[in-house]
């Protein structure tokens, strides 16, 4: 079940990840530190098997996933969820978010008799969406409309969203950026509690202080490279790369490049 | 009007009583159909094959039976003929089932189809044949090229120069007179131009020319437009200015925009006279039907397609079309039909003398010049002996 | 106050449901077929980057002004029996018509189709996928998300469809059978008949007509949008 990036090389019109190696250890939360833009969501999504990287290999189990058949690349992506930095729900009620994944797994013929009865009349609230949703404290809105909820809620539904699935592992960009203290306190809770049951989580996020609140093992990622990782105590007040401490102390909160973002197609 | 009972027809010529022929239906006679009536039962009684003749007299009745009642309800103002009530009971005793593929594309124009004509005829050619019309009402170029493009069976229109086009490349057969009205020059009762009661239509568009009236022109190709351009071209003149308006329209259109206008313009007189409820414009020239100039004459021919240029057209219904149009049961209905109490169109098919002009395009016997306004004396022998002097 | 005097035509009542019933065959299935083409093609354009991508979306854009009775030519020489497809005997069949109104409307479909789907923010695509979702998964939220676009643009294909008459005439033949029923007739070009014969009070019932047929299907887009519930948080 391990999840490794080996020597990977990614960029759009900078160089932005180079020669980054990276494993996930099953069951932790492991966090990715390092100033904006410095590579964090590319290297998540290519954990995502968004696209493949310029050089190098992510591997599930050893195998190179870009080797694999299109089939075969799906069956892992399906062992994975994600939550971005934007809730990005869909236009349409709470359970039926959640439920979303789960829905995509079934066979076609059961899709489309659960979408006539849909039709119909309310579908019975599957098990795993009920507990996703208790699991982030929004078990109560499931009828109502996504896009009606506020910031903070809405990236809680995204979370139970990625939990529904079941997955082995949960990638999450910078999930807390734009909420609240109490939003942000309710998402971490959950993070630990899935990572309690058995969930690994990768976390991205410039946020010492929830690297070292949520985190087993942290990786920092300055200038498109790993250059230190370590469990948190040892990697926030132990630092062996001067970088690191400097990052530590809040200098460094920019990455030396600019870095476009990753998730708008190069022009 | 008498009335006849088809078991006393039976009876009279002669068959068992415990044969019938047809059903007893009541037939409101006109002098018309009793004569053809008549005529079968002396073919019936002089023996022969029953068979043939069974079903003639059964065409006969049922068409008669039609005629009949069509002869009484074209004295409505509608000039509507409604189906006959009785035609359903002859359906299990028509002919048998399809011709070609039991389908006929008719490709006419607008004016003949705005007339309400072929809403009289088609149902009756329908009926006895067991063919479904489809009429496409187009003007006069659109109809031939339909036909040249083989996507019609037959048309009918009345442009005999392009008809004449079209028999000489090959695509028309089979062509024959129908019938003939005229065309009449109308206008504003005012008459601003002042060409009421002349006897020359070249004369006419002059003076319309000179005065500057308000002219409007089909412009659209059409068998009437051919004639208007006829009409200037003899005159000598190349109308153009702001009074000449082409408007590229249909018959019924153009005769309502010139209403609208206070315009002159040139009509065929069935269009105009169907539409007389609609339209202020009165007649200014009389065409030749009421002893106006010959160049106002308005023939219309109908002609089959050539099934060697287009296989798949249906020749066979084609043909039965034409024979049904050119027959004194179709001609007689041509006759009868009005609109707005007058006669629309005058039956031309069929005459005791030879009329080989009707089959070739103008001009094709070795006489050239002479055929030409041989043509024109024909119109004219037509016009003496078909059109009562009351007309 | 002046009442309209008008006569109902030949074949009554009948005739018009005939003549509406043959209008809205003829453009439900050519909107129909549209939109099966459209979605797809919208997706496709909407999501890939290549070269010639601008380009295609303006002539597309150009297609939804395409003058109608230019479409009707084309489609009657290619329909007809001296053209190209002449085997398939369909000049003057409500097929052709159904093809030329597909001309007609597929630019405006997929055009509206094409910038609703582009609207469609990344991250929910993003979403989706990550969620486990194949391709087609992926498109069938897209297009759900961007339904009130998508409705919009079926019912703009619509309108466009139902109130053309000049291919139609042309393709169609407006041809009615002897008794009454309409084969190729449609209100617009039932309108032209009674406009060209004088008898205008006709054409406007047949307009009235019309233009309650279009309200209808109108409303029951917007039903179907509303059906979306709750508003897009901007």
């Amino acid at each position: 079940m391990r999840l490794t990036a080996t020597d990977v090389s990614k960029s759009f019109d900078d160089a932005v990840l180079e020669d980054v190696s990276l494993g996930v250890e099953p069951g932790q939360v492991l966090t990715i530190v390092g100033p904006s833009g410095t590579g964090k969501t590319t290297l998540l999504r290519l954990f995502a098997a968004f696209q493949p990287p310029d050089s190098g290999t992510i591997a599930w189990n050893g195998s190179d996933l870009w080797s694999l058949s299109e089939a075969e690349r799906l069956r892992v992506r399906r062992k994975m969820s994600m939550v971005f930095q934007e809730p990005s729900l869909f236009n349409a009620p709470v359970r039926r978010n959640v439920a979303y994944g789960i829905r995509v797994r079934k066979p076609w013929s059961e899709r489309l008799r659960l979408g006539v009865g849909g039709l119909v009349g309310n579908e019975p609230l599957a098990e795993s969406v009920q507990t996703a949703l208790e699991s982030v404290g929004l078990a109560h809105k499931a009828g109502q409309n996504a896009l009606t909820l506020s910031g903070g809620e809405a990236q809680r539904v995204a979370f139970a969203r990625a939990l529904a699935v079941d997955p082995e592992i949960v990638l999450l960009d910078e999930p807390t950026s734009n909420l609240d203290p109490r939003n942000t306190a309710v998402l971490e809770d959950a993070i630990r509690r899935a990572s309690d049951r058995g969930v690994t989580c990768v976390l991205a996020t410039h946020d010492m202080n929830q690297a070292e609140r949520v985190s087993d093992h942290v990786a920092f990622i300055f200038d498109g490279e790993v250059v230190e990782t370590g469990p948190p105590a040892q990697v926030f007040e132990r630092p062996t790369d001067r970088r690191t401490k400097r990052f530590v102390e809040g200098e460094l909160l920019v990455d030396s490049a600019v870095e476009p973002d990753p998730t708008e197609p190069s022009s | 009007m008498w009335r006849a009972d088809l078991g006393q027809i039976q009876a009279r010529a002669g068959f068992p009583e415990n044969r019938p022929l047809a059903e007893a239906v009541w037939v409101p006679a006109t002098g018309h159909n009793m004569r053809y009536i008549e005529r079968e039962i002396t073919l019936l009684s002089d023996g022969g094959d029953m068979s043939i003749h069974r079903r003639r007299f059964l065409k006969a009745a049922s068409v008669g039976t039609v005629l009949g009642l069509a002869g009484c309800s074209s004295q409505q103002s509608d000039g509507n003929a409604s189906p006959t009530p009785n035609s359903t009971q002859q359906d299990d005793q028509q002919g048998s089932g399809q011709i070609g593929d039991g389908e006929l594309v008719l490709a006419t124009t607008t004016s003949t189809y705005d007339t309400g004509l072929l809403g009289a005829l088609n149902p009756v050619f329908e009926e006895s044949f067991g063919v479904t019309m489809k009429t496409i009402p187009k003007g006069t170029g659109a109809s031939l090229r339909t036909a040249r493009d083989g996507d019609a069976d037959v048309i009918l229109v009345h442009a005999r120069n392009a008809e004449d086009q079209f028999m000489q490349d090959g695509f028309g057969v089979n062509r024959r007179d129908v019938m003939f009205n005229d065309f009449v020059i109308v206008g504003p009762e005012d008459d601003p131009a002042g060409i009421n009661g002349m006897e020359s239509a070249t004369d006419a568009f002059a003076t319309i020319a000179e005065q500057e009236a308000v002219f409007v022109s089909r412009g659209d190709d059409s068998g009437t437009n051919k004639k208007e351009l006829i009409i200037w071209d003899e005159a000598g003149i190349e109308p153009s200015g702001e009074w000449y308006r082409a408007i590229g329209k249909g018959m019924g259109d153009t005769l309502v925009q010139a209403n609208e206008s206070g315009a002159y313009t040139l009509a065929d007189r069935g269009t105009y006279l169907s539409m007389q409820d609609e339209i202020e414009l009165v007649i200014h020239v009389q065409g030749p039907l009421k002893g106006g100039p010959v160049i106002l004459k308005n023939p219309y021919g109908v002609m089959a397609v050539n099934p060697a240029k287009y296989g798949d057209v249906n020749y066979q219904a084609a043909m039965a079309y034409i024979g049904f149009l050119t027959s004194p049961q179709g001609q007689s209905m041509i006759e009868n039909y009005t609109a707005n109490g007058s006669q629309l169109f005058f039956p031309n098919a069929i005459a005791e003398e030879p009329n080989f002009g009707q089959y070739v395009p103008q001009g094709y016997s070795a006489e050239q010049a002479q055929s030409l306004s041989r043509h024109d004396k024909q119109f004219l022998y037509w016009v003496e002996n078909e059109v009562p002097t009351n007309y | 106050m002046v009442l309209l005097q008008v006569q109902l035509p030949d074949g009554g009542w009948t005739y018009v449901l005939s003549i509406v019933v043959v209008s809205l065959k003829v453009s439900l299935t050519a909107v129909g077929l549209s939109t099966l083409l459209s979605l797809p093609v919208a997706l496709l354009i909407g999501f890939t980057d290549f070269p010639g991508k601008r380009l295609l979306t303006a002539v597309i854009n150009t297609g939804m002004g395409f003058p109608s009775v230019v479409v009707g030519l084309v489609v009657l020489m290619l329909l007809s029996n001296s053209g190209p497809l002449g085997t398939f005997d369909l000049a003057f069949t409500p097929q052709a018509m159904m093809a030329s109104q597909f001309v007609l409307a597929t630019p405006v479909v997929m055009s509206i189709s094409l910038s609703s789907v582009e609207e469609v923010s990344r991250s929910i695509r993003d979403a989706a996928y990550v969620l486990g979702g194949t391709r087609v998964d992926v498109g069938l939220v897209v297009i759900k998300e961007a339904r009130y676009g998508i409705v919009t643009a079926i019912l703009a294909g619509f309108g466009r469809a139902i109130s053309e008459v000049g291919s139609i005439l042309i393709v169609g033949g407006n041809i009615v059978f002897s008794d009454g029923q309409s084969y190729t007739r449609t209100l617009t070009t039932a309108i032209t008949v009674e406009a060209r014969q004088g008898r205008y009070e006709l054409g406007l019932v047949l307009g009235v007509v019309l233009l309650a047929l279009v309200l209808v299907v109108n409303s029951l887009g917007s039903w179907i949008r509303s059906k979306g519930r709750g508003t897009r948080a901007s």
